[in-house]
């Protein structure tokens, strides 16, 4: 019985933490995307054409986050059944989002205009603990391009 | 080709649902199948359990059911009286038991897999008279004539199979959480033999003495002994005292016993060895 409890605790406390860690993030990529906007990032594997008086150099930006233990358990029993793992996909969203927003930072403040060739690799972090830990490495990299 | 630097629409990569809906669907989802595989597995092993050859049982090493508990020699009024239980009871051909007594303060008796009972000196200091002794060994007895042990440890591999295969299939807390879920089924199963064996016994108690007086007298015993709270039926393996009473008083009346409470007394040699056991 006692397991029980300590594990409907453990799931409020995860619940309560969670969401608002994950709302507080969610405001604050928001705002600093605005605040961005003016270094477009781009796929594209070639530069630019007509830009020829620019430097060029690699900015990356990496970022984990975990999950919180409900979204973990909700995901544990989404292993059971199959199906969208909805409580992964904020996670991933805000990894991918956090990741971008720390390459567009390094090239503004390197000076940059544009970051073209954008590459986003993610890491799951839970190597022989199973399920254990639901944390994930986003890490985005991209050449920038600053003006000389 | 133009290049434009649009807003980023929100919420393509996510969804809207609700993780707690989520949840609440998953967690029911789990907890209906794991109930629904362990009933069947449940009605399959009550089929079957009960058919397991008595000898089956006696086979297992003795060490293997009683642990390492210290066994004392049985005292002859004892054995005596159990014979005497034995013989009343028309126990199928095969199935002998062997009754073991061990020297220690724990007020409790139980019956076990390979037709063993042990009975306490916690519990026989508590007796005050030979009706309620019977009734404590044609109760254990019968647990054992209705392959209850066997039964027991059936329903225990069974929700223990099912709970390793749930586990192994996912996380830790989970089979936490259908761990609870399915003692209680099992507790019910276990309430309903001591219910079973509860009546058999007042059926011996009436061979032997005419009347069902040591039953109620046990439960006298057992309900002083119960804690101040009170328990709740539905999470124990046990009945409550107070409903086991009903179901004898309830017996009594449907066979309209003649419910005089004249009970035997200990003879002297027996109330002498206790005293001197004890020390």
């Amino acid at each position: 019985m006692i397991d029980l409890i300590i594990l409907i605790a453990l799931l409020a406390l995860g619940y309560g933490f969670g969401q608002y860690a994950e709302k507080k993030h969610y405001t604050s990529i928001r705002k600093r995307e605005l605040i961005l906007r003016s270094v477009p990032v781009v796929a594209s594997k070639i530069p630019p054409q007509g830009k020829p008086n620019y430097d060029s150099q690699l900015v990356s930006g990496s970022v984990v986050i975990s999950v919180d233990y409900f979204k973990r358990f909700v995901a544990g029993l989404r292993g059971l059944f199959g199906g969208r793992i909805t409580s992964y996909e904020t996670l991933l969203d805000r990894a991918r989002r956090e990741a971008i927003l720390r390459v567009k930072r390094e090239a503004k403040d390197l000076g940059a205009e544009i970051v073209f060739n954008i590459k986003l690799e993610t890491a799951s972090i839970h190597k022989g603990r199973g399920n254990g830990i639901g944390s994930v490495e986003v890490l985005a990299y991209g050449t920038a391009l600053i003006p000389n | 080709m133009e290049y434009s630097n649009p807003k980023i629409p929100e919420g393509i990569n996510t969804s809207k649902t609700n993780p707690l809906k989520e949840f609440a669907v998953l967690t029911a989802g789990v907890i209906f199948i794991a109930i629904a595989a362990l009933i069947i597995l449940v009605v399959l092993v009550d089929f079957f359990a009960d058919k397991i050859p008595f000898d089956w049982e006696k086979e297992i090493p003795i060490e293997r059911v009683l642990g390492n508990k210290e066994k004392s020699l049985l005292p002859d009024y004892i054995n005596t009286l159990s014979q005497k239980i034995i013989s009343n009871m028309q126990l199928p051909d095969d199935m002998d038991i062997t009754v073991h007594y061990v020297n220690d303060d724990t007020v409790n008796a139980f019956a076990t897999l390979g037709g063993n009972i042990v009975i306490y000196r916690g519990l026989l200091e508590k007796l005050s008279y030979e009706d309620e002794l019977a009734a404590v060994i044609a109760h254990e007895i019968a647990h054992i004539k209705y392959r209850h042990p066997i039964l027991g440890a059936s329903h225990g591999l069974a929700v223990g199979l099912v709970l390793s295969i749930i586990s192994s299939s996912s996380d830790d807390v989970i089979s936490g959480l259908l761990g609870n879920t399915s003692m209680i089924t099992v507790m019910k199963f276990s309430r309903n033999y001591e219910y079973q064996a509860d009546k058999e016994a007042i059926e011996l108690l009436v061979k032997l003495y005419g009347h069902a007086g040591g039953a109620l007298g046990l439960f006298d015993i057992f309900k002083a002994g119960d804690s101040a709270s009170k328990p709740v039926e539905f999470l124990n393996t046990h009945p409550l005292t107070e409903n086991r009473i009903l179901q004898v008083n309830s017996i009594i009346t449907e066979k309209q016993l003649n419910n005089k409470l004249e009970m035997k007394v200990f003879p002297e040699e027996f109330v002498s060895w206790l005293s001197v056991e004890k020390k």
